[in-house]
């Protein structure tokens, strides 16, 4: 254990007394630490911005269906309905983490206006209610229809097939459950669009009284659901599970998986191959910083040799020496990204608008303390195996050869 | 009395610029324990090869070195290491200290590296730095010193270890000629005082003038 404190103390000794070239070894290794920490971050604040995006444009932290009703064809699906959603909303009030809940049902209809006509799958919704959580959703036109009894929403795809704007007149055509057609009148109070053109060429939203009114039933098809945190939802559906059984409670990267969780891996791989190439890049510097610093340490390198340094040593010493500067340099590199982020960057980095998404946004640096660990472990891991072969090929050498060296 | 080393027929050949160059030619010489002797030659005769082979950081490629009576020529690597480390000290023409260490850390380091006490390892080299009279600049970095400093840096390197044999390889090149001699002065001292085996080569008459025994060597052979 002595042997072995010395062996830290002579390393470190020579990192910081041969400053010019520790100098060089460090900056390679911080610049390299800086662009993952800060790759790491950005890749997180994207990531919460896209995940914030899906959770209020459209489906909350999660929604409650009755159990073995989703995902499956019914022919009397309304029967599969959630039964007096007012009293079940009153039990999940209750439950951990419940912020805010938003009853919904599932609408399709024929939208006419004047002589055209396009079939049109809605949802009917509390207005008010959800305008206090989804204020993510991408109006391109007029807004949300709030406390408006008669006020529709219109996809972008359907407000444009049908020709209408904000302030027109829509009919709703659809059948109740008694297989009895209806008819309503709308008036337009917003176009948004999701960024799904098939999605947007259907979609609409109606308040969820009307939608009631026009299937004639008093039960609500999903609860959609807001919490007060973003990792709520597992102790949410736990508590859910327990004290309605009957229904199942649905993360939203489960209910919106062909897009955000799909875009969520492909981002992931995009992310991991460029985290590839940056430590690619930190490898191959320390590796030439190491491959010179050995190259002009090797009559030192001899000399040790010579008055009876193992290969063993000498390159045990080097490699705690690279380790010491691995682990210096990435906290260096940790330090400057935690100044840029809290810095120049603390406003946010202003991005044009995403897939899906009409307007322009920033993304803010999130750095976290796992990031932080992993990037120290990967510059010290990093910088020890790039000096491997140098160190290696340097203790190898003939002595003499060693000595000789100019 | 057994010799401290005995060299049997000692030939040694290198390949430079793809050409083969006989460094050593069947060198056949004794040396006693507590010697002071000198290896003299001109440029290329063989001085530097030979104290590569007495000191093992070379092979013979013929012949054989018995060092205290054992063949140390077939020595594993790992053997090679650990009699140079505990009986053989070595002095550099370039001195060879490592620039970031200290005067004392310089010669300190290998008694550390050897597992020796810090209290024992301090008052050892304080011994050794003023044996070789440069216990005042101890604290100094190599490259702060003059060559007459740095090279009784080295010296006092090599006795901290106490060694049974120092081999210098040029030891006084790189000084002016009157430290060169106080160099020279100096491994004599030390070599009455401590009884150590010292083997230096050199090209320089004074120098050549200070030693017990003179070996002569031209082309990699010995003409005593």
């Amino acid at each position: 254990m002595r042997h072995f404190a010395l062996h830290i103390e002579l390393a470190l000794r020579n990192v910081f007394r041969n400053r010019r070239r520790s100098l060089y070894a460090l900056a390679t290794i911080a610049m390299g630490a800086l662009g993952l920490f800060t790759f790491m971050g950005f890749n997180h604040g994207l990531m919460r911005q896209y995940r914030d995006n899906t959770i209020r444009a459209r489906w909350g932290y999660g929604q409650l269906y009755v159990a073995g009703y989703r995902g499956k064809a019914h022919t009397r699906p309304w029967e599969m309905w959630v039964e007096n959603p007012q009293d079940v909303m009153n039990t999940l009030r209750n439950l951990p983490g419940i912020v805010d809940l938003f009853p919904r049902l599932t609408v399709n209809a024929i939208l006419t206006a004047g002589e055209l006509s396009i079939a049109g799958q809605g949802e009917g919704i509390d207005g008010i209610a959800e305008a206090r959580f989804f204020d993510q959703l991408n109006y391109i036109e007029g807004s949300d229809f709030k406390d408006r009894r008669d006020g529709i929403v219109l996809g972008q795809g359907l407000a444009r097939g049908l020709g209408v704007h904000v302030g027109d007149e829509v009919v709703l055509v659809t059948q109740d459950s008694k297989m009895k057609t209806r008819s309503v009148k709308v008036a337009v109070t917003g176009v948004f669009h999701t960024g799904s053109q098939e999605f947007d060429s259907r979609a609409f939203r109606l308040p969820i009284k009307l939608a009631q009114s026009l299937l004639e039933t008093d039960r609500v098809e999903s609860i959609a659901v807001a919490l007060s945190s973003d990792d709520g939802w597992p102790a949410f559906a736990a508590a859910a599970k327990k004290a309605l059984p009957e229904l199942e409670a649905i993360p939203f990267d489960e209910l919106d998986r062909i897009y955000y969780r799909h875009a969520v891996d492909w981002l992931d791989a995009q992310f991991r191959f460029i985290r590839s190439v940056i430590l690619l890049v930190v490898f191959l510097g320390i590796f030439n910083v190491i491959s010179m610093t050995v190259m002009e340490r090797t009559t030192e390198i001899g000399a040790l040799r010579a008055n009876g340094e193992s290969r063993l040593a000498v390159f045990c010493g080097m490699e705690l020496e690279a380790a010491a500067l691995g682990l210096l340099g990435g906290l260096l590199g940790l330090l400057a990204g935690w100044a840029l982020s809290t810095g120049p960057l603390s406003a946010g980095i202003p991005m044009p608008p995403a897939p899906g998404i009409t307007r322009s946004f920033r993304i803010f640096i999130e750095l976290g303390f796992a990031d932080a660990l992993e990037v120290l472990g990967l510059c010290g891991l990093t910088s020890v195996f790039g000096c491997i072969l140098p160190v290696w090929r340097g203790a190898r050498m003939p002595i003499a050869q060693a000595l000789r060296h100019v | 009395m057994t010799p401290l080393y005995e060299i049997r027929s000692v030939s040694y050949r290198y390949k430079l610029d793809g050409q083969h160059i006989q460094a050593l030619s069947g060198i056949s010489l004794n040396v006693c324990q507590g010697e002071f002797l000198a290896l003299a030659g001109p440029s290329g005769s063989g001085k530097t090869t030979l104290l590569n082979v007495l000191g093992l950081l070379d092979r013979p490629g013929e012949g054989a070195v018995l060092f205290e009576g054992e063949n140390v020529s077939r020595l594993s690597e790992r053997e090679r290491t650990l009699l140079r480390r505990e009986r053989i000290g070595f002095i550099f023409q370039n001195f060879n200290l490592i620039p970031t260490l200290t005067a004392h850390e310089n010669v300190e380091y290998f008694l550390l590296k050897r597992k020796t006490g810090r209290i024992e390892a301090r008052a050892r080299v304080l011994r050794a730095l003023e044996a070789v009279g440069i216990a005042a600049q101890a604290n100094q970095w190599p490259n702060s010193m003059s060559g007459g400093q740095r090279q009784r840096v080295a010296i006092a390197r090599a006795l901290v270890r106490q060694p049974q044999v120092v081999l210098a390889d040029e030891p006084t090149a790189s000084l002016d000629q009157s430290t060169g001699l106080a160099v020279i002065e100096l491994m004599k001292r030390l070599n009455r005082e401590q009884g150590m085996t010292c083997i230096f080569s050199t090209h320089d008459p004074k120098i050549i003038a200070a030693a017990d025994r003179v070996v002569h060597l031209t082309d990699g052979r010995v003409i005593e």
